[in-house]
């Protein structure tokens, strides 16, 4: 009876401990229980993620981004450039030159996978129609394992009227590799190589290169969740482009973004649109008055389908 | 005998001490918004969870980033407009189920649970309903609950095309097995 009595005492003991001890962990919170921990162990982050979001739209200004349309969805794009404000054809004459079209492009970007993307799309300069090929090589990761993404684009351009003495004649290329970095979770930057090769230089004028490099860099700062600033920069490598006073692409804009749209409003002194056209023959200068109102509308249409929320058996 | 009724008392307490805690690393998570256009719905799978019946305590933790809209588009709005996962990767809930459930006996409990419910960096105490099945030695519990987005710091702006509801509806499940190893620090 004894032995049962130590026994008991001992027991209750134990278990008054036991209460003791997860009161303080009760109380002192900071404490994590032996639960937390657990949890804790359970859920380690992973960090190796893409990072979303470098650039809200596949294009900037001038220059395309590193961001791809996602597998199924179609991108529809409508890209305009008004007339020049500031010379004399523009002004109130033409309402800062909204009534004047310098160049529109209409186009498609379709998925075909997260990373490669198709487009088409058909400019008022030149006539010029184009078909690309986009393809996202690295994607920048949350944990930094890759700082950078890496988009490679390839462009065909042809311009089906006007007098060429072959087929082959009319035919330009562009091939540019991407890169970019979303510094903070509003600064983005990208740098993107370029090399355009027209079968005919544009503008054809004797001397003029048919084939160069050009740079262009371009920058986006996020003002609000759903604004954010655009500079856009290019610079062609092309000794007659230089030595003729052809000033270089440059465009600021304001983009805001609405859920399936995007619209860039923006301010360039390129008159044309696709990246064939605007390296090769931007020759109108912001110091003439040669700037104009342009506008981006990107419309994605996504052709996935809904998944259903299934309770466990 | 009365060497014996020690040792079986004794074991008793051991047991008691010991019991098991049970652990789901699949935790399924659907979360549904109902919008002019159309309907938000996404879901994950790969949340966790922490029960120890002994204690009550029952946590979850769930990985923003492993929630899958059906639109790319609108995947990216979520972490990247409203819920910000790059800065609060995680929503967690920590509480207490407050009914005494005897795990070892089969049959559907409803459950209280009380504690606090992290999204958006942003803490609540909350106090959610759901139901808590043992069948075999399974624990499967299940709820389905409102979270307010003003509640955590969740802003609806106003120029957006996929509009979303003031209120989310969450939906969990989460079938446990028992963690036989009872070691916290592995």
């Amino acid at each position: 009876m004894k032995k049962i009595m130590i026994a008991l005492t001992f027991i209750t003991l134990a278990a008054g401990l036991k209460a003791q001890q997860t009161d303080t962990t009760k109380k002192s919170g900071g404490n994590p229980s032996s639960t937390d921990s657990l949890l804790n162990s359970m859920s380690q982050d992973d960090k190796h993620q893409n990072v979303i979001g470098a650039f809200k739209a596949t294009r900037l200004i001038l220059s395309p981004t590193t961001t791809t349309v996602k597998r199924n969805n179609l991108n529809f794009l409508v890209i305009h450039r008004f007339g020049d404000i500031g010379t004399p054809a523009g002004g109130g004459r033409t309402l800062i030159g909204l009534d004047a079209v310098s160049d529109v492009y209409i186009g498609f970007e379709y998925g075909l996978s997260d990373n490669l993307n198709i487009d088409f799309g058909r400019n008022t300069i030149g006539g010029l129609i184009e078909f690309g090929m986009k393809y996202a090589v690295l994607h920048q990761k949350m944990d930094d394992s890759s700082p950078i993404a890496i988009t490679f684009l390839g462009e065909y351009g042809v311009r089906p009227y006007g007098s060429f003495t072959s087929y082959g004649a009319r035919n330009s290329y562009l091939g540019q590799a991407i890169i970019s970095r979303k510094f903070t979770s509003a600064l983005s930057l990208q740098v993107s190589p370029v090399y355009v090769y027209s079968n005919t230089a544009i503008p054809d004028i004797l001397g003029n290169d048919k084939g160069f490099f050009a740079l262009s860099g371009a920058l986006r700062y996020k003002v609000t969740k759903h604004m954010s600033l655009l500079v856009d920069y290019e610079h062609p490598f092309s000794s007659f482009r230089t030595n003729n006073g052809f000033p270089d692409p440059l465009g600021f804009g304001i983009e805001v973004e609405t859920g399936g749209h995007v619209f860039t409003l923006n301010i360039t002194n390129s008159r044309a649109v696709s990246e064939i056209n605007s390296l090769s023959n931007t020759q109108s200068d912001y110091g003439r008055g040669q700037f104009r109102i342009g506008f981006t509308i990107s419309r994605m249409f996504d052709f996935n389908h809904h998944e259903k929320w299934k309770d466990n058996k | 005998m009365k060497h014996i009724l020690i040792i079986l008392l004794a074991w008793v307490t051991v047991h008691q001490a010991g019991q098991d805690i049970y652990v789901c690393k699949n935790v399924k998570v659907n979360l549904f918004s109902s919008a002019p256009i159309e309907d938000i719905e996404a879901n994950t799978t790969t949340g966790v969870s922490v029960y120890n019946p002994g204690t009550g305590e029952l946590e979850f933790s769930i990985p923003i980033r492993s929630f899958h809209f059906p639109k790319a588009l609108m995947e990216e709005h979520f972490n990247e407009n409203y819920i910000e996962s790059d800065k609060f990767p995680k929503a967690t809930f920590k509480g207490k189920i407050q009914e005494r459930i005897d795990v070892s006996k089969d049959g559907t409990y409803p459950v209280t649970v009380t504690g606090d419910f992290q999204v958006h960096g942003v803490t609540q105490p909350r106090t959610i309903t759901g139901n808590l099945k043992v069948s075999g030695g399974v624990v499967t519990m299940t709820s389905e609950f409102m979270v307010k987005c003003a509640d955590h710091h969740i802003d609806i702006p106003q120029i957006v095309f996929h509009h979303i509801a003031e209120s989310i509806r969450i939906r969990v499940s989460a079938t446990y097995t028992t963690l036989k190893n009872n070691n916290p620090s592995k």
